[in-house]
């Protein structure tokens, strides 16, 4: 699939050059339908481009990374590709062009908040235009669970609240306190990083991932992450996320972590509603702070198709695509003067939220906060600490993450 | 490979002959059988050559190189750097981080390649020598073994991860009836390898035994008859007449286990959803896709792609080489 896209990609380039060569992996769910509408969104506007669109099959974005690397390898650029802004795209430094005034423009400088607008740029030039947000410090709840046990979301204030809620919950119900799964590492680095963030606050998360980080705000964040760990589901090494978040949409758990995707799934059933049945607070501790995971399209450099690619992305920083994406995506548009009222009560809040937010960190999860070869070491570190919850070692091996 | 080589050797033979010179010469040439077979042998030939072993030697050429990240290889200044870093761990000079060496995930890769072998090899002989004896529904048998081999490592993966559920997996429900469990296994350090090589062999022992069942048949009755007769026990039979007929089977075997124990690389993806198993079930395939794809390390991760190569070559040589000396390949 790759090839071809590679052959006609080639071959578009030499007539003028109007096919629009996208590559994404978003090639089922409402990533697909997200991708869909913005597509199609655009063309009404812009109807003489046309897209030589490559869903990158098999879904991942480490797929999707190699296709792009190696299709650069052989000089053959795409027109711009799904990836997550930040650190990440250092994987891909010398093969983005400057779009600073033809695209990042006195509008979108005007409209993007101070965090987002930071991850479109690498090394300080804009190259990249976010889509959509994320957000990952979020805490979801099933509220007839929590009041069976007689806990109150807003009372919590810190992430050691969130452990003595968990043991009200075990001994007053018989559900799982935190749904969590622990087969893979990732949804263990984001838990952690939101506790991190939390507890060191917006200077100590800082810190760390500039690599200046403080061992011992590490381990304490690492130690809350292993005291919850006696909540989890018994099988949480044998479980998916999906299998987590059904826990908590079925009233078999309580809590659960996870980025705000886990809402799609709420959204999608009918007797689970938001407000009623299911409802989030702020990750304890984290309430001033909107984590961020983003999507972007880069303008990528010997562009197949320059001005097409450069409409695509101005219409990819409009406040009209970015609704048109995020309300099938079930995120967030990152320009502030969007106009949301068309998305979910959900994301609304999310959106009332995101504006409120006194900062708007990176998450290192997702790829924005540190490159890719500092994260590899995180995410080893990561894998290490699920077989023993050593907060100790686990906290040596991160700080030695970036050196 | 080598009816090809053989020809390439009697055509440059023939090529000092040409004395005569002339026409006939180039005729006596185009008339040949291995010049007129060429379209057979020769595309396959050129394939191979280029695609498995070209891609072989660029490979160990770049492994030499410091390519990383994206842009072209620089071969001016070949060095062994990144063999050193594979085995004495430090900082490269094209990277600012500390680069860890290879020892661990090496030794994952020792302990899983042999045990996963060797206990499919031993499995599969008793299979097949239970397959062998005429049962009934023998044929029923040997597709219930054989079928696990047909099924994608993801789907075997998410098998076991489900098999090894502390709650509801049949292994732990084995594992409390006899009062041993349940244990949490799929992120135990001391379990973790060994489960993954269990479910490997789960999966491949009856691909041992399918080969191990026609080596069998292949053994004429007479030598089982002649054991009988001189009064050799069933277990003496097997172990001194019929076992030792089974060499050629067994290195087969081996050469095809040894390289789906390569292939655990899949497994692990699936299982821990990424190339990141954890340190007791890291091996040198998650180590080097990481190196490659996930920090673009694209020179180092080739160093490990033939660290990892020799040490298939190491475990698989010795065996083809002794087939080889006896004529038996």
């Amino acid at each position: 699939m790759a090839g071809l896209a590679g052959c006609s990609g080639g071959g578009g380039g030499g007539d003028g050059g109007n096919e629009l060569e996208l590559l994404h992996a978003w090639s089922s769910g409402d990533g697909n339908a997200a991708i869909e509408a913005l597509i199609e969104g655009f063309q009404e506007e812009h109807p003489d481009v046309e897209f030589a669109e490559e869903p990158v099959n098999g879904a991942a974005r480490s797929n999707l990374d190699q296709v792009v690397l190696n299709k650069l390898q052989a000089n053959d650029p795409p027109s711009t590709f799904q990836t997550w802004p930040g650190k990440t795209l250092e994987k891909f430094d010398g093969a983005f062009e400057d779009i600073e005034g033809d695209v990042w423009d006195e509008d979108l400088k005007e409209n993007y908040l101070a965090g987002p607008q930071e991850q479109a740029q690498l090394n300080g030039t804009y190259v990249t235009v976010p889509l959509n947000i994320h957000r990952i410090n979020n805490l979801f709840y099933n509220t007839a669970v929590l009041d069976e046990a007689g806990v109150d979301p807003a009372s919590l204030s810190s992430a050691s609240d969130v452990v003595d809620a968990c043991a009200t919950i075990d001994e007053n119900t018989d559900a799982v306190p935190f749904a969590q799964q622990t087969s893979g590492a990732w949804s263990t680095v984001q838990l952690w990083e939101t506790i991190l963030l939390g507890q060191a606050g917006i200077d100590g998360y800082e810190a760390f991932i500039n690599g200046n980080g403080n061992r011992d705000e590490v381990e304490a964040a690492l130690q809350s992450v292993a005291d919850l760990r006696e909540y989890y589901p018994s099988d949480s090494s044998s479980i998916s996320f999906t299998e987590a978040n059904t826990m908590v949409m079925e009233g078999n758990a309580a809590f659960i972590h996870q980025g705000d995707w886990a809402a799609g799934a709420y959204s999608n059933s009918d007797e689970f509603n938001y407000g009623e049945d299911w409802n989030q607070v702020s990750y304890p501790g984290t309430s001033g702070s909107y984590l961020l995971n983003m999507d972007s399209f880069p303008y990528m450099a010997n562009n197949p198709s320059p001005e097409a690619t450069k409409e695509f992305l101005s219409y990819c920083g409009s406040a009209e695509g970015q609704v048109l994406f995020n309300e099938k995506k079930g995120s967030i548009p990152p320009r502030s003067d969007a106009d949301v009222s068309a998305l979910n009560d959900f994301q609304q809040d999310q959106f009332a939220d995101f504006n409120d937010a006194s900062n708007q960190p990176p998450s290192i999860q997702h790829g924005l906060a540190v490159r890719p070869a500092i994260k590899t070491n995180i995410t080893n570190a990561f894998s290490g600490f699920l077989e023993d919850y050593d907060a100790a070692a686990t906290a040596d091996a991160l700080i030695a993450s970036f050196t | 490979m080598r009816n090809p080589l053989s020809i390439m050797r009697r055509w440059l033979g023939s090529r000092r002959l040409r004395a005569e010179g002339g026409r006939t010469a180039v005729r006596s040439i185009l008339d040949r059988d291995s010049v007129r077979a060429a379209p057979f042998w020769l595309p396959p030939f050129l394939f191979v050559g280029l695609f498995i072993y070209g891609a072989i030697f660029w490979n160990i050429i770049l492994s030499l190189t410091d390519f990383q990240g994206i842009g072209v290889p620089d071969y001016s200044a070949l060095d062994f750097e990144n063999y050193v870093i594979a085995f004495f761990g430090g900082t490269p000079s094209w990277s600012s981080l500390t680069v860890p060496s290879i020892w661990n995930s090496a030794w994952n890769t020792v302990v899983l390649m042999v045990s996963f072998s060797v206990v499919c090899l031993i499995l599969g002989l008793l299979l097949a020598i239970l397959v062998d004896q005429e049962i009934r529904f023998e044929n029923t048998f040997r597709t219930i073994y054989l079928l696990p081999m047909s099924l994608s490592f993801v789907v075997t993966a998410k098998f076991w991860l489900y098999m090894y559920n502390v709650d509801t997996g049949l292994v732990n429900i084995l594992l409390g009836a006899v009062g041993l469990g349940p244990v949490g296994i799929v992120q135990n350090p001391d379990l973790k390898l060994a489960a993954v090589t269990f479910a490997l062999i789960w999966q491949f022992s009856g691909y041992a035994m399918i080969v191990y069942l026609a080596g069998l048949r292949a053994i004429p009755t007479s030598h089982f008859e002649a054991a009988r007769v001189d009064g050799a026990s069933t277990i003496r039979m097997y172990w001194h007449v019929i076992i030792p007929q089974l060499r050629t089977a067994t290195v087969s075997a081996l050469v095809v286990l040894t390289v789906f124990s390569l292939k655990a690389f899949d497994f692990l993806f699936s299982m821990y959803g990424g190339y990141q198993p954890g340190p007791s079930a890291d091996i040198l395939a998650t180590r080097m896709v990481r190196e490659a794809y996930a920090n673009g390390n694209w020179a180092y991760g080739s160093a490990i792609a033939v660290i990892l190569f020799i040490m298939a070559l190491a475990i698989v040589a010795p065996y083809i080489y002794t087939q080889y000396r006896r004529g038996e390949l």
